[in-house]
């Protein structure tokens, strides 16, 4: 199977235009397999992807580039319940899970 | 779903930024592609419970809204295309993956497997997804 997701890139595009990335605290929620998360973290200060799928998860963090270890975190939970404290992230994405 | 919302907002700074990236049901286009040139051979159809969760999502950021919770900045429509080399390759991968989301009726099958055997070497079938992306502002002061 030869599928391509998005080749042209409008996805990343749109995300860019419409968020700033540089030095911010990211949470993503339904983070997947990471194939967003890729897109932007590199200029964050800390990621953090979500996702109830164990599986997907197990994925992102294998595929996770050695550059971010450090700045990319996983967590398998649902978003009803997030683990973190009051006002700790500046930028939340619904990444197509709303 | 407004649960989650709020949720969000209790963990993002005031003034922080939610971005909601979704795709939305839209009887997406079905077409052929090559380096030439590009041909829409049919619309697949939107399956009722996609369409379902589609209101239910606008319902509840509308109600985020209403309530207070985040103030709409910034919103657009954009193309995502799923591509393949061949129709049958995106029959398998809808009837597997999107049999709960999309179907395509016979008549748009034949219509692309027809252009795509038309179109020259570098042809390929893509779906072109309608995709809604929002910019949101967390408003006022929460109940945190």
């Amino acid at each position: 199977m030869t599928l391509q997701k998005d080749p042209e890139g409008n996805e990343t595009k749109y995300l860019h235009a419409f968020a700033e990335f540089k030095d911010k605290r990211i949470l993503e929620i339904g983070c997947g397999e990471g194939r967003l998360t890729w897109q932007y973290a590199k200029a964050t200060q800390t990621t953090v992807g979500i996702d109830p799928d164990r599986d997907a998860l197990r994925v992102a963090t294998i595929d996770r580039p050695s550059d971010l270890q450090n700045k990319i975190l996983f967590a398998c939970t649902h978003s009803q319940y997030l683990p973190f404290s009051n006002e700790t992230l500046d930028l939340a994405i619904l990444a197509w899970s709303l | 779903m407004v649960h989650a919302l709020g949720e969000i907002r209790r963990v993002l700074v005031p003034n922080g930024i939610l971005i909601d990236l979704r795709p939305v049901m839209d009887r997406w286009q079905v077409e052929v592609a090559s380096a030439r040139e590009f041909r829409e051979t049919g619309r697949v159809h939107d399956l009722p419970s996609p369409l379902a969760d589609d209101e239910a999502a606008n319902r509840a950021m509308a109600q985020a809204s209403e309530d207070g919770w985040f103030a709409r900045q910034r919103e657009e429509f954009f193309s995502y295309y799923y591509s393949w080399d061949t129709p049958s390759e995106m029959e398998e991968w809808i009837a597997e993956e999107w049999d709960d989301f999309i179907g395509m009726h016979e008549e748009t099958k034949r219509a692309t497997r027809s252009a795509w055997a038309l179109g020259g070497a570098d042809a390929r079938v893509r779906l072109r997804v309608k995709m809604l992306i929002t910019r949101w502002r967390v408003k006022g002061a929460s109940q945190r």
